[in-house]
């Protein structure tokens, strides 16, 4: 296939924090907690995660939600509801060149690279940790998934929405792995939260 | 902060559809093909299967390609809806699909990806250059971008969004759900049943039109069916694995019902997510005993994946065509390869024939991994 569109990877944008609050802004939410990953030169290797192999994908998305969660300035209210959206340019394309390979050279593909076939799985993990109980989504575009959480929250299906964008280093040529999350909120939720409980205390 | 489900004022309709299936293509393909209750599955033709345990699928013959099928079914489905080329060129595109298929394979490092890819479907098909966007969440794919269109419009975010959803047979997802040991060895999907083996894949491409109730009256197009409800939920249990109980997938069905305003007895028909897996088929009959009360004894019931196989992100798209189909038809489907009654499964499945029926209120549900879970109401009336 050969796209119409001509979308390089120098044009697709990594995942960076600013995108996605600037994302925040335009869809009219409030960013409660952020993370990013690397913060610095000197962040190190991705830290494993067990049950998933042979790619940063989902080890990277589950530590910066983490980041994200720990550092929320508020603890959640009771009963709160959280929607987790992950936005990528191309999905685990890591492990999906892993697959690809192992299929044409008519090798053996690993029973655990069909439990991180699609990126559901590690979002599915992160709710699980944290009992975010919303819905779990993945679209391709910073935007969407912005728009989209604010959507989740508008509807009612949501109270925040936690989206990550995670990008492998092939997607936008650059040399490393980067990921970044936002946990969202509607400024009149928050607004009434400082409100009513300015402690954050339960 | 529960039970919050909200929908906005606007009524929202279907008024175009188009379908590809095992069955063929086109929805009397389709239609014809669930009535008969034989199901479609066959050894696999497409590509050598030889290596894998499991050789069986619901295929088409030959080889279709993703991006030709999904620019067809987007074209076709505007064309049902009576949709000209500036009403196209205002319409943004909505696509479920895994990603790019060819990224896997591009020499020398990914160029395209599922933005190029949606961006290339919707220029093809003269859709909107702008605002598309590509889901690849599983199972629910196409059944929450529905969803989004369908509270978008409510809102009056927008007026017409076109979604579609694409998943054909194809040998690298086969390869993973082979080793992951979901398919069934016996070569039939037996949703609900005792003695059920697991899923197998099927070809599914299905574009829906959905829009405001004013637009299609400013076209004057007969609306099929208005997207009356719909939810969506998570489980927060397991990355792969259903909550038991089927938490997250009540909760998708409670809101669901909760935005059509109706209760669950007005349901007529539920098009199951029923993947026929150990798991998830008690995990879902739960979810539905919770959601629906006392209803859930009445209300007939069938997972057509057991005709069509599983179509991954199409399935939303494809199953709700095919509620849409069988209830404009009065014809609710069979859930076929039924061996015996399983007691942590018990609903009122429709057995051993297409049951006729005329719902003025039917349902599709989709559950995936990460226990994403979703449910759309479609009302006839």
């Amino acid at each position: 296939m050969t796209p119409e569109v001509p979308v390089t990877p120098a044009s697709l944008p990594a995942a960076s924090l600013t995108a996605l609050q600037e994302a925040a802004a335009a869809a009219g939410l409030l960013v409660s907690s952020s993370a990013s990953w690397p913060d610095t030169d000197e962040d190190g290797d991705v830290t494993a995660l067990a049950g998933f192999i042979e790619s940063n994908f989902s080890p990277l998305m589950a530590q910066v939600a983490g980041m994200a969660l720990r550092d929320r300035e508020l603890p959640p209210a009771s009963g709160t509801v959280t929607a987790v959206v992950t936005v990528t340019a191309l999905g685990d394309v890591t492990s999906a060149i892993r697959v690809a390979s192992a299929v044409d050279a008519g090798e053996r593909v690993s029973p655990l690279q069909f439990f991180q076939s699609v990126p559901n799985a590690v979002a599915g993990y992160v709710a699980a940790q944290w009992q975010l109980t919303g819905p779990v989504v993945c679209v391709s575009g910073t935007a969407a998934g912005l728009d989209m959480a604010a959507l989740l929250i508008e509807d009612g299906d949501a109270d925040e929405a936690l989206v990550v964008r995670v990008d492998l280093a092939m997607t936008d040529g650059g040399d490393r792995d980067h990921a970044a999350a936002v946990l969202v909120t509607r400024p009149t939720d928050r607004a009434a939260l400082d409100r009513i409980n300015p402690e954050g205390e339960q | 902060m529960t039970d919050q489900a909200r929908r906005g004022t606007g009524t929202v309709v279907v008024t175009g559809t188009a379908v590809l299936s095992a069955y063929g293509r086109g929805a009397e393909a389709l239609l014809a093909g669930v009535l008969s209750g034989r199901p479609a599955f066959a050894p696999v033709q497409r590509f050598d299967a030889g290596a894998r345990r499991v050789r069986v699928a619901a295929a088409m013959p030959g080889s279709p390609e993703l991006l030709a099928e999904l620019t067809s079914a987007v074209r076709e489905a505007c064309e049902d809806a009576g949709l000209s080329a500036s009403d196209r060129a205002r319409s943004p595109l909505f696509l479920a699909v895994h990603g790019d298929p060819a990224i896997a394979r591009t020499a020398g490092g990914p160029a395209g990806g599922p933005d190029a890819f949606t961006a290339t479907v919707a220029g093809r098909a003269g859709l909107a250059e702008q605002d598309f966007r590509c889901y690849m969440s599983a199972c629910v794919a196409a059944s929450t971008a529905i969803a989004d269109a369908a509270a978008m419009i409510a809102r009056g975010h927008a007026d017409r969004v076109v979604v579609a959803g694409g998943y054909l047979v194809e040998r690298d997802q086969f390869a993973l759900f082979d080793a992951g040991r979901v398919f069934a060895g016996d070569g039939q999907v037996r949703p609900f049943s005792a003695g059920r083996r697991g899923l197998l894949l099927g070809d599914g491409v299905g574009a829906v039109v959905v829009e405001s109730q004013e637009s299609a009256r400013a076209r004057r197009a007969p609306p099929l069916a208005r997207v009356a409800g719909w939810g969506r939920a998570g489980d927060a249990y397991h990355p792969c694995q259903p909550h038991p109980e089927g938490l997250g997938l009540a909760r998708a069905v409670s809101a669901a019902l909760r935005r059509a305003g109706i209760a669950a007895a007005d349901l007529g028909y539920i098009n199951a997510h029923g993947s026929g897996t150990g798991q998830s088929d008690p995990a879902e009959a739960n979810a539905l005993r919770l959601a629906l009360g006392d209803a859930v004894e009445t209300v007939p019931v069938s997972s057509t994946k057991s005709l069509h196989g599983q179509s991954l992100e199409a399935s939303g798209v494809l199953e709700l065509i095919v509620t849409l189909l069988s209830v404009r038809k009065g014809m609710l489907p069979v859930n076929a390869g039924f061996l015996g009654p399983d007691d942590r499964c018990r609903l009122n499945l429709v057995l051993g024939e297409a049951l006729p029926a005329t719902p003025e209120y039917a349902m599709s549900l989709n559950a995936a991994f990460g226990g994403a879970n979703t449910a759309l109401v479609v009302g006839l009336s």
